[in-house]
């Protein structure tokens, strides 16, 4: 399965940037704004819930548990510096996907206990389009996790992400994460909803 | 049939989506359905049939399952 984490760049807004996902059969969109209060962030998050609807499309929101409340997406993601997922569930019940970020099978473990519906895993390697990034995980980063993680009897998805391009993923898919995650690749590319489409074919025959 | 969900071997009657989504009770919104790595759209759950072996990976928010 393959998650599109929305950003921009000089060509593309953040709506572009979903809709070309979209387009290119990506049902799983995420979107992230940083540096940007909610009250900023509703309109585009509110064009984004439609045309995620439209499209029958699952739509999360980074960060921002009140705007997902509010406006009825189906989940929110956290990362390190977000709000508890405990806290998070706490606000939202238990209708909402709530998704981690996780670098070591410890903070895997830690959002497991916590009720998180999903794990993003990362980095696979260094990305600019985040800051403040994590160590590099690199395939033997995820084998280990998905090896503790069988071995501790959790059974929670893992989106791998972080710098991730075509060419990884057969090897990423044999490593037994669960899906990806991807915003810059598909944005960079010469089309990015043709790329959208070969990501999602090369993923769907792993 | 059997097939795995979320890597759990397991057997079911459902022979769509939508039956097996039922079957397991799964709520309106906030479910996130991949067979074979492939994203299922829940407007298409009733034509996608599910065979057997099928990878079956179900995010949703209440746990278990």
């Amino acid at each position: 399965m393959v998650q599109f984490i929305s950003h921009f760049t000089e060509q593309y807004s953040y709506l572009d940037s979903i809709r070309l996902a979209l387009t290119g059969g990506c049902r799983w969109i995420q979107l992230r704004i940083k540096d940007a209060s909610d009250h900023e962030v509703r309109p585009i998050a509110i064009e984004a819930l439609r045309m995620c609807r439209q499209a029958g499309a699952t739509f999360s929101i980074d960060d921002r548990v009140e705007l997902v409340k509010e406006l009825g997406a189906d989940g929110v993601h956290l990362g390190k510096n977000d709000m508890p997922i405990r806290e998070a569930r706490q606000r939202l019940g238990k209708a909402f996907i709530i998704g981690g970020t996780a670098n070591t099978f410890e903070e895997v473990k830690a959002h497991h206990e916590a009720s998180a519906n999903y794990i993003g895993c990362g980095p696979f390697r260094f990305t600019t389009t985040k800051k403040n990034l994590s160590p590099v995980l690199g395939l033997e980063g995820y084998r280990h996790i998905v090896n503790k993680m069988k071995a501790a009897g959790i059974q929670l998805p893992i989106v791998a992400i972080g710098g991730i391009t075509a060419n990884d993923i057969p090897a990423l898919m044999q490593t037994g994460v669960t899906g990806i995650a991807l915003s810059g690749t598909i944005l960079h590319a010469a089309n990015p909803t043709e790329e959208m489409k070969r990501i999602i074919n090369i993923t769907n025959h792993e | 049939m059997d097939i795995k969900i979320n890597n759990k071997a397991t057997s079911t009657t459902a022979t769509n989506l939508q039956v097996l989504s039922e079957e397991m009770n799964l709520p309106e919104k906030g479910v996130a359905i991949a067979i074979n790595n492939k994203m299922i759209p829940r407007t298409e759950w009733v034509q996608t049939t599910i065979e057997e072996g099928a990878d079956i990976v179900i995010i949703k928010a209440a746990c278990g399952g």
